[in-house]
């Protein structure tokens, strides 16, 4: 195997954990030492502190939850420490992932004889970036040394597009795992597969089936007299043993219409009590069913958002265990009107996709020299590892000047085929068309050719591609930006832009930092999601600039460049530079979610559920008929939310962390609700907008402006009148831009917007300078110096005062644009 | 303060970029951004510069991305075909000088001039 590439996937799953290899050609999966390809994803810590982790550490789950976790990976990125009382000690959800994956890889070294430095692990694609990097912060403590992650729709896709080539229309990957659902629509072109978009539920998975389960189970047993409380922390051990039950009963009912539920001394406030249930396949789909249809509602919301209609889709690939219930078998062919893709293993599709994903970016995982050595001037080459492509381009450079050297020839290893004498630029690149073996993995030999065209060897002297398929850019699942200090979101990179993706913004500070101040800290906060307000959108790091790191003092308005990057598999990179100062920062702090109180959470729920009936009520007394089936059909989830509070209340530290999002995706809801409420005077605004443009415009712009302004007036009203927010806002914008723009040009704008600046001096971030630059401003208004009044009403800009409510909801930011 | 350029949208379409016809296939398109990706990732100075009827532009591996992504995307790609056509093999031609499907350098200048949120105030 180790002259061979080792291309090492790994599916980091909620419930159970996969790892395959990729030789180039073929895929294996790896049995671990009970000599399965599944490891459950659970670790158990002893009170001698010896760590065991997969079916071993399962069995305890039964008799010894208290030192025995599973499902950690949805903890992932949170600031929650698991307890392992036992051992005195706890784990971050990222430690006992990184158990999981040295597992896996002793797992790569008994079979293969090899424990690999480098592999790709999956990620779901709507893990938010904090998320992200609790998984790679897991990978490296895991002992390996290079790592990508890839979003496991992508890898599944991957997968099934290696094994079913030929597909050309569009289908769709239903991934339901054990904690996390992800669908992706995708296309297959020619070789080429393209991500086309996804969308998902980070708390939807198979473990919500065991919880649906158990309400079943729980409901029975009320009705016997016996009550189990999620809110009861003393229930709290009592109800995991019920879990790993219904998880068994779970599988069985996959199969048998009924299937008992039994558990034996179970402890219910110092009662002994057997439960022995059974629990019939329809009582089972009766409570599962408001699940699929969740995820159902999320495929066609995909499906509508690429203006996709019913029966478009050309298959459906399932993956994760939980798509074998026969219910959401029938429902999901029903629904999306599409056969299912056949000889797939829905439980490892995942781990064989990163696999082949570690293939398509040449990273081996073999630890020693990957090549026989050779000798020769080196060449530097670049090839694709693996491509749909027959005829790609192999490009390289001759490091070292060599005179000898003037062209490149490339050798199939068959013998076969060799190309023609390429010659080498002046600066010695070279670019080869060469020609693969369908289905394979081909090698070359490469040499170079002096003036006389005798061979000349090079180093590396070979090198392989395998024809397979060509990976899209994956797009990116949510919107990421910088929350300002007025609450509002600089959008950094959209979603579904491709990935990787480097942007640069530039910023400004809202007050001034000394150096040195203990307390004093410039928070540049990052966010993700959809909204344009920045306390709707999801904390998922913070950059921040300690002012005892400062050298200098950065005064109010300094300008930072603020550099944000992402990965392939999402990873983060920020960095800011303070041009004024010439320092650097590129630690981002803080990247987990917040713990959120209980407290805070049920005080949440309590104020979300008021607004809800306010807004409600003004829904039936306008007669929105529609408005009020939205909010009463999200009712449920807030319900769901005040369960999951009671649960966590029981110890479920998972449960208060569904809350906590459910909440927010709540908030938003309400607020997107209100902001419809408020549509008329959304249309005043436009009026009142295009009024006070064109009053501008008319005067101080040209003719393809007014063309413009009008053309963009309609447009806004057409958005007004289909409802679509955005659009509104975006031709607003426009309009609003050709009326500054206009204005700016009446010969004395910049004085009034002195005089205007001038006025609320008062409150500025800075009273000094703003009142130094007020003094200045007066002096080149007497010398009617325009130029230094734009400058001075510039930097007044950048004085004017925070208000600190908002910041507040803006994450702290320190930052704003101009 | 730099002065937006009001063709930048347009300089920059994928075919161009990609130095390959509108009639390219998907796989043509695909080996040639691989190609370019790999010249600049091995700094040839030849790959930086492509040729654009308005003359040279500069390219790097974003760029390359974007313009793949871009002709991958179906939608995408009729609209780059359409505006990659009505170039003039001497110039721009008249009434496409801040149109085309890529927005241009809008959202940049706006904020280079501070008029974000102005009005609002």
């Amino acid at each position: 195997m180790t002259t061979r590439p080792l291309y090492v996937g790994i599916d980091l799953g909620t419930t159970n954990s996969t790892v395959a290899v990729f030789d180039g050609e073929e895929i294996t999966l790896i049995r671990n030492n009970q000599g399965s390809v599944l490891t459950p994803s659970v670790v158990r810590i002893d009170a001698r502190g010896n760590v065991v982790v997969g079916a071993r550490a399962r069995r305890f789950l039964d008799s010894d939850p208290a030192n025995t976790r599973s499902e950690f990976k949805r903890l992932m990125g949170t600031t929650h420490a698991l307890e392992f009382p036992a051992s005195g000690t706890s784990r971050k959800p990222e430690e006992l992932s990184a158990e999981v994956l040295k597992s896996l890889r002793q797992d790569v070294a008994d079979q293969l004889g090899v424990a690999p430095e480098c592999a790709v692990v999956s990620v779901p694609a709507l893990f938010e970036l904090h998320q992200t990097a609790a998984a790679s912060d897991a990978a490296h403590r895991a002992g390996f040394e290079r790592v990508e992650l890839i979003q496991e729709p992508v890898a599944s896709a991957i997968a099934a597009g290696w094994s079913q080539s030929g597909s050309n229309g569009p289908w769709l990957v239903y991934d339901l795992g054990g904690g996390t659902f992800d669908v992706s629509l995708l296309e297959t072109r020619e070789g080429l597969l393209r991500v086309v978009g996804h969308d998902g539920d980070n708390f939807l998975g198979g473990r919500d089936f065991d919880r649906a389960l158990m309400d079943v189970a729980l409901a029975k047993l009320a009705a016997d007299g016996i009550v189990i409380d999620r809110a009861n922390s003393r229930h709290a051990q009592a109800l995991r043993r019920l879990q790993v039950a219904a998880e068994d009963t779970k599988i069985e009912l996959t199969r048998a219409t009924q299937a008992p539920l039994f558990v034996a001394g179970l402890d219910v406030d110092g009662q002994v009590v057997d439960v022995d249930l059974a629990v019939t396949r329809a009582e089972y789909e009766a409570a599962i069913g408001p699940l699929i249809d969740r995820s159902l509602a999320i495929c066609a919301r995909l499906l509508a958002a690429n203006g996709l209609g019913e029966g478009a889709l050309e298959r459906v690939v399932l993956v994760g265990g939980p798509t074998v219930t026969p219910l959401l078998r029938t429902r999901v062919r029903a629904v999306l009107g599409a056969d299912f893709g056949e000889g797939l293993d829905p439980m490892t599709l995942v781990a064989q996709g990163a696999a082949l994903f570690a293939g398509t970016v040449a990273l081996d995982g073999r630890p020693v020299a990957k090549a026989p050595p050779s000798t020769g001037p080196k060449v530097w080459l670049q090839f694709p590892a693996m491509t749909s492509d027959l005829t790609p381009f192999v490009v390289g450079k001759l490091l070292e000047q060599t005179n000898t050297i003037k062209q490149v020839r490339i050798i199939r290893s068959d013998g076969e085929w060799q190309s023609d004498p390429t010659p080498c630029e002046a600066d010695g690149t070279f670019a080869v068309m060469v020609r693969l073996l369908p289905r394979q993995n081909t090698s070359f030999q490469v040499q170079g050719l002096d003036g006389s065209d005798s061979a000349v060897p090079l180093q590396p002297a070979s090198f392989s591609i395998t024809h397979g398929i060509t990976l899209g850019d994956p797009p990116l699942s949510r919107s990421v930006g910088v929350a300002l200090a007025n609450n509002r979101v600089q959008v950094y990179f959209n979603r579904g832009s491709p990935l990787p993706i480097r942007r640069t913004f530039v910023l400004h500070t809202v007050e001034t930092v000394h150096p040195g101040s203990e307390e004093h800290v410039l928070k540049v906060p990052i966010v993700q999601g959809e909204f344009a307000w920045a306390h709707l959108c999801r904390l998922v790091g913070t950059l921040e600039i300690p002012s005892t790191a400062l050298t200098a003092p950065l005064p109010v308005g300094s300008e930072v460049e603020l550099m944000l990057e992402l990965d392939r598999g999402g990873q983060l990179r920020a960095q800011a530079r303070i041009a004024g100062i010439d320092q650097i920062f590129d630690r981002v702090a803080l990247l987990m979610t917040p713990q959120v109180s209980l407290e805070t959470l049920a005080d949440a729920q309590v104020k979300l559920r008021t607004r809800a009936a306010d807004l409600s009520r003004a829904a039936f007394l306008d007669h929105s008929g529609k408005t009020a089936a939205r909010l009463s059909a999200a009712m449920p989830r807030l319900d769901e939310a005040e369960q999951n509070i009671k649960a966590a209340r029981g110890g479920d530290l998972d449960a208060g962390e569904q809350a906590r999002r459910t909440l927010t995706d709540f908030d938003a809801l309400l607020a997107e609700i209100e902001a419809e409420q408020a549509w008329p005077e959304l249309g005043r605004k436009i009026e009142e907008t295009f009024a006070m443009a064109v009053s501008w415009v008319a005067g101080y712009g040209n003719e393809a402006e007014r063309s413009t302004l009008n053309n963009t007036y309609q447009a806004c009203k057409r958005a007004f009148v289909a409802r679509d927010s955005d659009e509104v806002e975006r031709q607003l914008a426009v309009i609003e831009r050709l009326g500054v723009a206009a204005y700016f040009r009446h010969p004395a704008a910049w004085e009034w917007e002195f005089e205007r600046c001038a006025a609320g001096v008062g409150e500025s971030t800075d009273l000094r300078r703003a009142t130094e630059l007020v003094a200045k401003g007066r002096d080149a208004v007497r010398q009617r110096d325009r130029e230094s009044i734009e400058r001075i009403v510039r930097e007044l800009w950048g004085l004017a005062p925070v208000d600190h409510d908002e910041q507040k909801l803006g994450h702290g930011s320190g930052l704003r644009m101009r | 303060m730099t002065t937006p350029d009001p063709l930048a949208g347009w300089r920059s379409n994928p075919f161009f970029v990609l130095e390959v016809p509108t009639d390219a296939t998907p796989a043509d398109v695909e080996r040639a951004g691989q190609r370019l990706l790999a010249l600049l990732a091995v700094g040839s100075a030849n790959a930086e510069t492509y040729p654009t009827p308005l003359g040279p532009a500069t390219r790097d591996a974003e760029k390359i991305r974007d313009a793949l992504a871009a002709l991958r995307d179906p939608a995408q790609r009729v609209l780059h075909e359409l505006w990659a056509n009505v170039a003039p093999a001497d110039g721009p031609a008249s009434g496409h000088s801040n149109a085309g499907p890529c927005a241009g350098p809008w959202e940049e200048a706006e904020h280079a001039l501070g008029w974000s949120g102005l009005w609002a105030r």
